[in-house]
């Protein structure tokens, strides 16, 4: 019995020992847990980002022309935009009441003529408050990162005529450019990747352009596949393919890429089939 | 004459005897009332072990006081050793009290709301001190406390306790049985995560199976609050947790200890005569007096399972914490918690009313009436072959079922995403969140050239992936392969695409699945959460 006494009493001490240690080491722990939870929510940001926000602001948020601005600037993380509406809260909340409301009324002015459909769940979106939470933790993430704003294109722009005269394409550099000019942001397909690749029955767009030509229904004015690539970045318009009339592409990439940068675009897309 | 009059008898003592000798009756006069008849001299008798004096003064708590009115005053020296108890009731009761005081402690931090539970849980972890050691002793209670019931029926079963006179106290013990079990699968539901979610929702999809369809649709309707779990189950849920099972917990134990005492502890089986309980019978010579012996026991098993339960909770075990819930997200393997595996098991045989409602129905049940429909008199073992084997039988048959509710029985998932999923599980980190984050650099790495990756934390997690991918190969489906690209994506944070390829036999074209997950540098996954 006489151990069962010491016994019991040093249990008591080893409880109230481990209780000291959690005691002193809480705080650090606590600490920790915010930071590792604060990272997750970044992950989870990240994900959301890429299923609902890349498809008009880019895969990395720097917006693409006359779709959806960039968010990814530095723009707005100096405070720029915030003051020019006259937002008096934190970006956080900034963020968080546009992404949960979304912008039902387009800013006037601008060559942002879209909506952005409301997110948050209490305004009829899909997305919950930490959901909200997680974007704005991935956004804010870009902080101190963003870029400087797009710039104009290094030598002369290409213009807008189809029947221009390219230099030699180099396929993997237009491979590299479709990623970084935001082309996959719309031109995606959540099963194989970018919507020229080759998937099921479809080849890819490469063989696509040369089919589309002799279509009845095909509008435009080109007369090979390669002036059909140039045309459908230059002149959108020119030509929609039944099923994507509502869905605006942008036609001002004739100002913005240099005749070398379409070449090796089309080159890499007419590599495709 | 004054109105009233402050008559403080202790002025008096000290004017009659002397403070000091006032005081120290005062403070037996204390002692003896707090523990209903023994004082100071006594108590200091009952930890020495001295022999008590005639008549012994040790028998008055038990007889005067509200809580040892529920101890035997003695034991027969035969169940006062670890066989053939186990001491597993006493401990049943241990996890009880344990859980409701950590218990709690956690409703102070909680809300049954879907919209802040999950927060509330993030507060407790990150906001709150020593609230990730209560939620994670809570959580560690609840599960020893299954095993514990579960294994102190099964004890009672091989001893025979549960015969002549004692059957009632077995039929409220399969009461209290089912009272841990639902109370530890409705604390499933609270903190609102996936693991919440989806394991409830296995659980309740039972009663929807109820027949007729009316009926069932009913009950579900009863039990999830709305046709899916939302924020009237959580609430029901957390009700039925905190206030309608342990009262329910309560009142079922009262009878069971009362009944306990009316009937005494069963003795071993040998060391009775066939058909005769002596239980009551103690003679003199064979008792084990509660005071001292049990008392410094129980008191120091208190404060040794303290002891381990709380250094477990600090150091080794963390209550886990998925995502939060998503009913349009469900996890690639989801299981309801270990002690209904069997009767997800069942479930995979077939019909869900027969296999899921009906037989754990008539199972439960016979365990409930065991005790008045196996009348034989003998507690011996040699004379309960026919039954100690039944109830082996159906100990390896739970042991089977449980395994055929795990994951690896009969689940039909695509390889594809198993590959995916083994790295990148979506119920728990998995190896490739676990990976040291500055060993995943950025580059593409071909899951069949494992050996050729840049260290060797990528080669594990690409030749895991590599065995994953080599399952791909089927009649349907062939030359698969993976990839797993790394690219920065932001300050501090990576993207991570698993990507499998193969070749549909049928078209000859390919085949692809691809996954990204997003990590972070400061993530800190494997400290349990």
């Amino acid at each position: 019995m006489k151990w069962r006494i010491v016994l019991g009493l040093l249990a008591v001490v080893v409880i109230t020992g481990v209780g000291a240690y959690v005691a002193i080491s809480e705080e650090a722990r606590m600490a920790a847990f915010t930071e590792a939870y604060h990272a997750r929510q970044i992950e989870t940001g990240g994900a959301l980002f890429e299923a609902r926000c890349r498809t008009c602001h880019g895969p990395q948020g720097t917006g693409i022309e006359g779709v959806a601005p960039a968010i990814n600037s530095p723009e707005l993380f100096s405070g720029q935009r915030l003051q020019a509406i006259g937002f008096s809260g934190t970006m956080q909340d900034y963020l968080k009441g546009v992404i949960s409301a979304g912008r039902p009324v387009p800013s006037a002015g601008t060559n942002y003529p879209q909506r952005m459909p409301a997110w948050g769940e209490s305004y009829g979106g899909p997305l919950r408050d930490d959901q909200i939470d997680a974007l704005v933790a991935f956004i804010m993430n870009w902080q101190g990162e963003a870029g400087p704003a797009a710039t104009a294109p290094a030598s002369e722009a290409v213009g807008t005529d189809i029947h221009v005269a390219l230099p030699p394409g180099d396929a993997p550099a237009g491979a590299a450019l479709a990623d970084s000019l935001g082309c996959t942001g719309c031109h995606m397909l959540s099963t194989v990747g970018p919507g020229w690749m080759a998937q099921g029955q479809e080849p890819g767009i490469g063989s696509r352009a040369a089919s589309r030509l002799e279509q009845a229904d095909y509008t435009g004015e080109a007369t090979s596949p390669e002036e059909y690539l140039v045309e459908a970045i230059l002149q959108p318009q020119a030509y929609l393919v039944a099923g994507y009339e509502s869905v605006p592409m942008p036609g001002n990439y004739g100002q913005q890429l240099t005749a070398q940068q379409l070449a090796d675009l089309v080159a890499y897309l007419l590599s495709l089939h | 004459m004054a109105l009233f009059r402050l008559h403080l008898p202790l002025l008096d003592e000290i004017k009659a005897k002397g403070v000091r000798r006032a005081l120290t009756d005062k403070a037996d006069d204390v002692v003896t009332r707090v523990t209903a008849g023994l004082n100071i001299r006594e108590v200091r008798g009952v930890l020495r072990d001295d022999a008590p004096a005639r008549p012994n003064p040790r028998l008055k708590p038990h007889a005067e006081g509200f809580w040892l009115h529920m101890k035997p005053t003695y034991y027969h020296n035969l169940v006062d050793g670890l066989y053939p108890t186990f001491r597993l009731g006493w401990l049943s009761t241990f996890f009880f009290a344990f859980e409701i005081l950590t218990g709690v402690f956690l409703m102070f931090y909680y809300t049954p709301s879907p919209l802040v539970a999950y927060e509330d849980m993030l507060n407790l972890l990150s906001n709150v001190p020593f609230g990730r050691l209560m939620r994670d002793l809570h959580k560690l209670g609840a599960e020893v406390m299954v095993a514990v019931v579960a294994l102190h029926m099964l004890r009672t079963f091989v001893t025979g306790s549960y015969k002549k006179p004692r059957q009632f106290t077995w039929a409220t013990g399969v009461i209290l049985l089912g009272v841990t079990v639902v109370l530890s699968f409705s604390g499933y539901l609270l903190p609102w995560d996936q693991l919440s979610l989806w394991a409830v929702t296995i659980g309740a999809s039972m009663f929807e199976a109820i027949p007729p369809e009316v009926v069932g649709r009913a009950v579900n309707l009863i039990v999830r609050g709305a046709p899916e779990i939302g924020a009237g189950g959580l609430l029901r849920f957390y009700l039925l947790h905190i206030i309608g099972l342990p009262l329910v917990g309560i009142l079922a134990l009262g009878v069971h200890y009362y009944k306990v005492i009316l009937h005494g502890h069963s003795l071993p089986p040998e060391a009775e005569e066939v058909g005769v309980d002596t239980a009551k019978r103690v003679p003199m010579d064979r008792r084990t007096y509660f005071m001292p012996q049990i008392l410094t026991r129980e008191l120091f098993y208190v404060a040794g399972l303290t002891a381990i339960l709380v250094g477990a909770a600090a150091f080794f075990y963390h209550a886990p914490l998925e995502p939060h819930a998503d009913t349009l997200v469900t996890p690639l393997h989801t299981t309801a918690p270990w002690y209904f595996l069997w009767v997800q098991g069942m479930l995979k045989l077939g019909d869900k009313v027969l296999w899921g409602l009906i037989v754990p129905g008539v199972m439960t049940g016979l365990l409930l009436v065991l005790p008045y429909i196996e009348v034989g008199p003998s507690r011996r073992y040699a004379d309960r072959r026919v039954g100690l084997s039944i109830g082996a039988l159906s100990v390896a048959v739970l042991a089977v079922l449980s395994y055929m509710g795990t994951p690896w029985y009969a689940v039909q998932t695509s390889a594809d995403q198993e590959a995916i999923a083994e790295l990148v599980p979506q119920t728990h980190p998995g190896p490739l969140r676990l990976a040291p984050w500055d060993d995943l650099v950025v580059g593409t790495y071909e899951a069949g050239q494992w050996q050729n990756a840049p260290n060797a934390t990528l080669q594990e997690l690409l030749r895991i992936f590599q065995e994953g991918v080599e399952r791909v190969e089927s009649p349907e489906r062939t030359s698969p392969s993976g990839v797993i690209v790394i690219e920065d994506w932001q300050n501090g944070l990576r993207k991570i695409t698993l990507r499998v390829l193969w070749t549909e036999t049928a078209t000859g074209r390919p085949g692809e699945n691809s996954q990204s997950v997003y990590l972070h540098r400061d993530s800190g996954y494997g400290q349990g959460e």
